[in-house]
Order: structure tokens, then sequence, then C-alpha cells
């Protein structure tokens, strides 16, 4: 499939064919990914799909086995200071030194950035409830995580990383952190990639979405576009089929006797057409959401 | 003004919003010459990207809804731009196209669906709003 | 419940086996240990040269030593949390239905009884061999081991949260120290009253380890303790003081690094002097107050422990250093300094400036228990200065500093080299540079034994002499050039680095050299210069620091 890619004057992150094997394992297989300034990219998957492998190839913490990687046109092995002088990162694991005081942690990160917005980052402290006296390692996830973002987000960095920002975390915390988020995207020119398992955030926040399946990228566009590039819908039988049909272009198939539900991928008539082909006509249809998406297509099995 | 967002409708976010904020000005609950919030504020309000709300308050500038002023924020139109009837009855092809499959579907026929529409014309009136 | 083709049919025994299963290859480690201390033990019995006698004790007490130690924390039944390095009795346990009495009984008595076995065999089969001990002794040693080990479990389970426990442990092992060696200590105590304070610690360890386990299962200790919550108060009424800005990343790179590790060596240099200079006090008094030189020679070689301390603690401790998080395995960097806007060389650079920190503060340290050592002997070495030097105690001591600074830098070297390996991350790396570095140690052991009882190979050393260390130097040349060049082509060091490292390296070298030339002259040795020159030049770290960067960039970009 080819996938629309914009210059690389004005993309921030500029993956082009990039494979990395761990062992005989392929974590990645030919990745080419362009984000292109001031986007919210949405990076979504199942676990194991190779969503962390591609960040940390964006960090520099990976080296690219095969293909290119470029974030903000430099190389972020050869260049770490370049790159992540411009870059704010949220792990998943937290990864925080656990036994610093918030204050002392802010204290450090300010000093390897030039950019350190001192009120910024009064006022992310104050929002987010923080004590800057207490120690890390007391503190619960959720506390944990506004720390990290906070120290990712008071030096107004261009680009902002997040992998998957909200896991293990209530409501109200995840709400906290999106609205942070959101905020910085406002400001021109920033550029924001995360990755998530919950899809409704992303589909909220996202403009463009990626989507990862063992290690291939198998969907990427606008986030309506790919929306609407699926049809949920029911199928009606005149004779009930003995096992669950087979109509080309579905990704997910699920029902009993005579009516069958379907993900379909493609336009209305490509769904008309397959289904005619195996005897069916079209009941009931709807745009999915992301989430029936993915699942359909990750697990083959429809809701 | 209070909007509510569901990703799990099939309808896009950006039209949600423009289907809701038309419902409240028809529903009287957005005077002309009220304030609509700001891009931003109402993107972090709803949790969604400033861009989709762009979009949104464009398609209602476009539609003669609200009013862009650079700098002064975005306000409900004073009076109400004559978009010409054809342009009209455009915009309002699509939701009857999608109120005439239902009934079609469900077997309810044209006559009570005209009778229908009339008792809620009826309800949305300013006086009736509880 | 069967287990694999075990079935066991009660909670202890299921107890002993997941001991068992969790430390199988250290049993066997263990038992190679004893297989070679005996071997080592029969040569010596059976006609071993006489130069090879005095290593074979030392091996056999090295893995005698280790062995035991590592007897000890395997039966004191303590977990470490990876996560929040939390020591203590197992928490899942704790859930079982099993009466507390229970859970401290079977790994104490069983524990116990190991510990006293091995022991037992131990001194059958090897240390019976390099010396006579009265039986009597030999029990009081016994005791002492089980009632140091029954009080080790209680305090690991007892106080698992509390911070200064290490203190706490040494604090009980210097008393039972005291007990087990008291006729040489300046204090004296009666065999009787030993005993009886055996006795007393030994009892009071069993209930002391069931109140604290049975806390622990109450959950007494959860939740911060009324110290940490003071230290807590204190720690952030200072916090709020402390608010001035890092100048520059450097500056916080460094306080980081010393923060987290900088304590470390001092620490454990300073721990196990505390626990040297009692034995060293007692070896002095036993020795007497013999006047000849050869009485001297072995005040100086008590004493000398202190002086190697240091350097063999920095060789094994250098990669440990090279840790950024002590909490993180020793593998990747953690994620929190791996995407700071760093050069790895600049990282390396701070690492290596709190390794110069670090050493500077050791040897503070080992000057003050040098210095105790120095004073409480009644003989006092100091007055034995004129055995160095004919110009006065007072040269002597002005002459020490140049030494003293001679040996911070080879404390540093020894810890940049472990740095070095220690940053690629790659644990057989590691293994393999220690394991490299003490048969290299071991190797000019042997050498200079051999060069000291045989003539003619001293001889034939001393002709080669020059040649060997010239070829030695070329090829640390070689390495370090090569090393730079990659560097600057991978980016991993800037040229300026590489002219910092290079001129304080040829600087250094001259330094040494004159001083070493001044000193030569001076006892009338001219041709010893050269070797002192070449010798130091070596000793000066120049590969180490080239490679260093190239083993963070290999462990950051994987």
């Amino acid at each position: 499939m080819k996938f629309p890619s914009p210059s690389s004057a004005e993309a921030v992150i500029a993956v082009s064919g990039l494979s990395r094997h761990f062992g005989p394992k392929a974590a990645l297989d030919d990745v080419s990914v362009f984000v292109p300034r001031g986007s919210v990219f949405g990076l979504v998957g199942e676990n194991g799909a190779g969503k962390t492998t591609l960040i940390k190839h964006l960090l520099g913490s990976l080296k690219a086995q095969t293909g290119s990687v470029r974030v903000f046109g430099l190389d972020p092995v050869l260049d770490p200071v370049g790159v992540l002088g411009r870059v704010g990162y949220l792990s998943e694991r937290r990864d925080l030194p656990s036994w610093m005081r918030v204050g002392e942690f802010m204290r450090y990160t300010q000093a390897f950035y030039p950019g350190w917005d001192e009120q910024y980052a009064g006022q992310l402290l104050e929002q987010f409830q923080l004590d800057p006296a207490q120690r890390i390692k007391t503190q619960s996830q959720g506390q944990q995580a506004k720390t990290g973002l906070l120290t990712s987000l008071a030096y107004r960095p261009d680009l902002l990383i997040l992998d998957e920002p909200s896991s293990g975390l209530d409501p109200v915390v995840r709400r906290d952190i999106l609205e942070a988020i959101i905020r910085m995207v406002a400001e021109e020119g920033r550029t924001v990639l995360f990755s998530s398992h919950l899809l409704d955030e992303v589909e909220r926040v996202a403009d463009h979405v990626i989507m990862l399946q063992r290690g291939r990228v198998v969907l990427n566009g606008r986030t309506e576009e790919v929306r609407r590039g699926h049809i949920l819908a029911v199928l009606a039988f005149a004779k009930p089929p003995a096992a669950a049909p087979v109509v080309a272009g579905a990704h997910a198939v699920a029902g009993y006797g005579s009516e069958w539900r379907v993900l379909f991928g493609g336009s209305r008539l490509e769904l008309e057409t397959a289904a005619a082909s195996v005897g069916a006509r079209v009941v009931e249809e709807r745009t999915p959401t992301l989430d029936e998406i993915l699942v359909a297509r990750a697990g083959g099995k429809g809701s | 003004m209070q909007l509510k967002i569901s990703v799990q409708d099939g309808a896009p976010i950006y039209q949600q919003i423009v289907e809701q904020v038309k419902y409240l000005v028809a529903a009287g609950r957005l005077k002309p010459g009220d304030d609509v919030p700001p891009i931003r504020v109402l993107a972090e309000q709803l949790r969604i990207n400033p861009n989709t709300v762009a979009r949104a308050y464009l398609e209602l500038e476009r539609e003669g809804i609200v009013t862009m002023r650079q700098g002064l924020g975005t306000t409900v139109t004073q009076v109400r731009t004559p978009l010409p009837r054809r342009e009209k009855l455009r915009i309002l092809a699509e939701p009857a196209d999608v109120l005439l499959a239902n009934a079609r579907h469900l077997n309810v026929e044209l006559e009570e669906v005209i009778t229908l529409l009339r008792e809620r014309d009826a309800a949305m009136l300013p006086e009736s709003f509880k | 419940m069967h287990v694999g083709r075990l079935a066991w049919r009660t909670p202890t025994g299921a107890m002993l086996w997941e001991i068992w299963g969790r430390h199988k290859l250290s049993f066997l480690w263990q038992g190679a240990a004893l297989a070679a201390s005996v071997f080592f033990a029969q040569w010596k019995e059976h006609g071993a040269p006489k130069d090879v006698a005095p290593l074979l004790v030392m091996a056999s007490c090295i893995c005698f030593l280790g062995a035991y130690l590592y007897l000890l924390t395997s039966f004191a039944y303590i977990e470490v949390d990876a996560r929040r390095v939390q020591l203590g009795f197992p928490g899942r346990l704790l859930l079982k239905p099993l009466s507390t009495a229970r859970l401290v009984l079977a790994p104490m008595l069983f524990g116990g009884l190991v510990i006293v076995t091995v022991f037992a065999i131990w001194t059958e089969l090897v240390l019976r061999h390099f010396g006579s001990v009265a039986t009597s002794d030999l029990l009081l040693i016994s005791a002492v081991l089980l009632s140091f080990f029954w009080w080790m479990q209680a305090l690991a389970w007892g106080l698992p949260l509390l911070k200064g426990r290490v203190l706490v442990l040494l604090v009980v092992g210097l008393i039972h120290l005291l007990v087990a060696i008291p006729p040489q200590m300046p204090v004296r105590i009666s065999p009787g009253c030993q005993w009886r304070i055996l006795a007393a610690l030994l009892v009071s360890a069993v209930p002391a380890a069931w109140i604290g386990l049975k806390g622990m299962r109450e959950g007494r200790w959860e939740g911060p303790s009324r110290i940490s919550v003071l230290w807590g108060r204190l720690g952030s009424a200072r916090a709020q003081g402390a608010r001035k800005r890092f100048g520059s990343a450097f500056g916080a790179q460094f306080w980081l690094e010393w923060r987290r590790q900088g304590l470390l060596l001092p620490g454990i240099s300073g721990g196990m002097a505390l626990l040297m200079v009692p034995c060293m006090l007692a070896g002095l008094k036993w020795l007497g107050a013999g006047a000849g030189p050869q009485d001297e020679i072995q005040r100086m070689m008590l004493v000398l422990p202190l002086l190697v301390l240091p350097l063999v603690l920095s060789l094994l401790m250098g990669s440990a250093l090279a840790r950024f998080d002590p909490l993180h395995s020793m593998g990747e960097l953690p994620l929190y300094i791996a995407v700071r806007p760093m050069t790895n060389g600049g990282f390396v650079t701070a690492k290596l400036a709190m390794a110069l920190a670090t050493s500077a503060l050791t040897w503070l340290v080992m000057t003050a228990a040098f210095l105790c050592v120095a004073l409480m002997g009644k003989e006092t070495l100091l007055s034995k200065a004129g055995l160095v030097t004919p110009y006065g105690p007072v040269a002597f001591i002005t002459g020490c500093v140049p030494g003293l600074l001679l040996l911070v830098i080879w404390t540093w070297r020894n810890l940049v080299a472990g740095i070095g390996a220690g940053l690629t991350g790659r644990t057989w790396i590691i293994v393999a540079f220690i394991f490299s570095r003490v048969l290299l140690l071991d190797a000019l052991i042997l050498l200079v034994i051999a060069a000291g009882s045989h003539v003619n190979f001293r001889q034939a050393l001393l002709h080669w002499l020059t040649g060997i260390l010239t070829v030695c130097l070329a090829a640390k040349l070689a390495v370090s050039i090569a090393a730079f060049a990659w560097g600057l082509r991978r980016n991993a060091i800037t040229a300026r680095a590489v002219g910092w490292i290079a001129g304080g390296w040829s600087v250094c070298g001259l330094l040494v050299a004159g001083y070493a030339g001044r000193v030569c002259n001076s006892i009338r040795q001219p041709d010893l210069w050269l070797w002192v020159a070449l010798g130091g030049l070596l000793i000066l770290p120049l590969a180490d620091l080239a490679i260093a960067p190239l083993a963070l960039a290999w462990n950051r970009h994987r």
C-alpha cells in the first residue's frame, strides 16, 4: 500500500524502510512514517506490535538496522543533543528516578534545557497538584505520570512523544493529562506523537492514525479517512451458510444463522459487490469506531 | 456552552459540534451576539484536538451561524445572513434523507412523519423549554 | 502437593526446597571452592615449595570467605525486590496459613544447622592444615557464627524498611567480633563472661526474629517509620532551602552521580576499616614490642591491608559505579537519563569526575583509619618513620602527600577501568573484565614472588623490563589512538575532550617522571628512573578514558 508522504523538509519525523529484528523475530518490518509539523499522530496496535520499538528508534535508544530514521532532519544516534534537546518524552513505565524528590528532578531536568520555562513549570506544578518535596517513590502511579509529563512539557519541546501516557491511570488523572497535551497542541508548531490503547482518546485528539500490526504498518492516514475507509455492516443471507462466510475484503466476520456482522475495508460499492458475490444483501451499516477497526484487524473476530 | 461529544457515534467529531451548536442556536440557548468559547478553551473542555474545533467553527461560519473575528473571538451572528434558499434546502436534504430512510425501515407512513415533525417543532419553542 | 517428581507433604519441606532451588548453582560453586581449597591444603601439606605456600593459604582463605559468606546470605532467606529494594522475608509466605513461629524456626534452625555443619567441614578439611586452633576456640567461633547468622536474619526480617539497617548490622557484627577475640583486645573479658554474652545473644535472637516477623505480618512496619518521617521533614526543610539552579548540565549530572553512588566506595572502605582496625590493634598487641627490623616489617605488613583495601575494592567496584541508577539492573540506561540531550562524552565526564571525588574521599577515610591505628597502637608507627627516610618525621609526612595523591589516582584509575567495562551494559563483558583483572593481579604477584626467590629469573626480568614496558606503552597508545579516532567519527567524543585527555595524560606523565627522577637521584638509583617513569605512564589512564564514551554509546544506542 502506498502511503502519502510529505516532503522531508517539513517532516518532523521521517522514518523510511525501517526494519528491526530481535533474534529471529521481526519487531519492525519495512516501516515508513512521516510526521509533519504541527500534527498529532496516534500510534495504535496491539501489545507487541512494535510501537515502543519504533519510539525507541526515534529517541536513539535503538540503532536502525536497515532503513533510516531522521528527527528534525537529524539522526538521533549521531546527534543526540540536537534531537533530544527538542523532544519531550514520557514512557509507559514512567522510568523516573524513584529516589529523587519532585523538586530535585525538576531542577535536574532544567539544567539540560535552556528553553525551560520556570513560570510554566510552576503553573503545571500547581495544576497537577504535585508536592515538590515529595519523593517520587512514594507517589501514586497517577502522580508519577503527572511528574513525568511536567518535566517533559516544561521546556516547551517541539516534539512530544508519549508512550501509553494513560496506561494504568484513573479517569481523573487521564483527563488532566489529556488536557495538558491539548493545551500544548494548541500552541503553534508543536507536534505530538503518542501511542495508546485507549482508542477513544486517540480518536478525539489525533489528526492522523498509524496502526502497526506485527511490525508492519497496516493503516496510515487521517483519522476520519481511516474510519470512513471501513464499514461495519450486517449482511443477511437468503440461505444460512453452514460456516462463517468468507467475504472478500472483510477483516472480521461474526454472527449466527442468516445474519452476519462484517467489518469491511473499502467503499460502499465494493461492499455491495462483495456481499452480492456470496449471496447476501446489506441490511444495516454504519461507520465503525477505531476500536472496532483495531480489534477486527488484529484478531479477525469482530464484535 | 455545554456540548457532548461521543466517539461511538458514527458522525465525525466536528460534525457533532456543528450539529449541536446549530441545535443550541435554534433552541434559543445561544442567542445572537453571544460569545462562543475560543477554540483552545473548547478543545480543552471537550478534550479533543483543537484542529477539529477549528474545523467545526469554520463550517459554522460558512453556514453563517457564527462569525469569527481576528482577536475578538467568535460570536453568534446578529442577523442570520441570508443564505440562498437553494443552499438552505440543500443543507436540510441530508438529514431529511436519513429521517425518511429510517421511517421506511420502521414502516412508518409519511403522514405520521409529518405529524411528528410538527410536534417536535412545537416542543422546540423557547417558551416550552424547561 | 506434587512439584515435578517430588511430593512435599509439609510446608517446611516446601520452604527448604525453595531455598535449595534458588541457590542450586551457588551451592555448586561453593562445593567447587571447597574442593579447590582441599586440594590446596593437601598440596601444602605434602611438599609445596616454600614460597608458594603463603599463596595457597591466601587462596584457600579467599575461597572459604567467599563461599561461607554467600552461604550465610542464601540461608538468611531474604528477598530483594528490584523495583522497591525491599529486603525482607518473602512477603507471599506471610499470607500462607502458617504460624509465625514455624516461619521463623524453619529457616533459622535449618540454616543454623547447615552453617555450623559447613563450618565444621571446612575446619576439618582445610583450615586445620593452616594452623592449630584449640577445640574450645572452634566451638566458640561456631557459636559466634551461629549467633551472628541468627541476628542477621532477625534484623533482615524485623527491620526490612529501616534505612540504616546496614549500620545496625555492622554494629552487631562488631559486637560479635569483640566477643570472639577478646583476649587480644584492649578490653579484658574472661572466657566465662564470653560464653555468657554469647548465650544471651543466641537466646535473644530467636524471639527478636519472631517479634520482627510478627510485626511485619501485622503491618506494623507499613508506612514510613517515625524516624523516616522525621528525616523526611528535615529533608524537605533542606530541600526548601537549597533551591538554586544548577550552573550547567555537567553540574546536574555530577550531582546525580554523587548523590547516587558517591558515598558507596568510602562507605564500604570505611565499614571494612571499622572492622579491620580492632583486628589490627589486636594483632599489634599480639606481635609484642619487639624492636628488631623483622618485627618492624611484620608490623608494617599488618597495617598493609588498609592501604591495599581501597585499591582492591576499586578494582571490583568500578563496574558497579558504571550504573546510573543502582535500582536499575546493570543493563540498559534508565530512560530518564538516556533521553537527556547530553553527549555520551558528557555523561562519561560527569561519571569520571564523581569517581575522582569518591577516590579522594575514600583515601581521606583511610588516612583517618590509619591514624587511628598509628595513635592507638602503643608502639606508634610514626616513630618508625626513620625506617623509610632519614629526613625525620616531618619530611615523612610531607613526603606522604604525593604518595597519597598517587594512591588516589591509582584508585581512580581502577575505577575508570571498571567503569569503562560496566558502561557497556553487557554482563559478560563485566565478568570477563573482572576475571581478567584478577588473573593479571595474580600473575603479577606470582612474578614478583618468583623474581624475589630466583636470582637468574630476576636478572633476566630486569634485563628485559625496559623492553616489556615500552611494548606495553606502545600497545596502550595504539589502542587509545584507535579508540579516539573511532569515537570522533561516531560523534561519541569531542575533539576538545580528546585534547584535554591526551594533554592531561602527557602532563601528568611528565610530572611523575620528574618526581621519580628526583627521588631516584636522592636515593642514588638513577637507572630506576626509566622504569618508574614508564610504569607511571602505564598506570595513568588513557585507553580507559578513550574507550569509556564508546562503551556508553554502544549501550545507549543498541
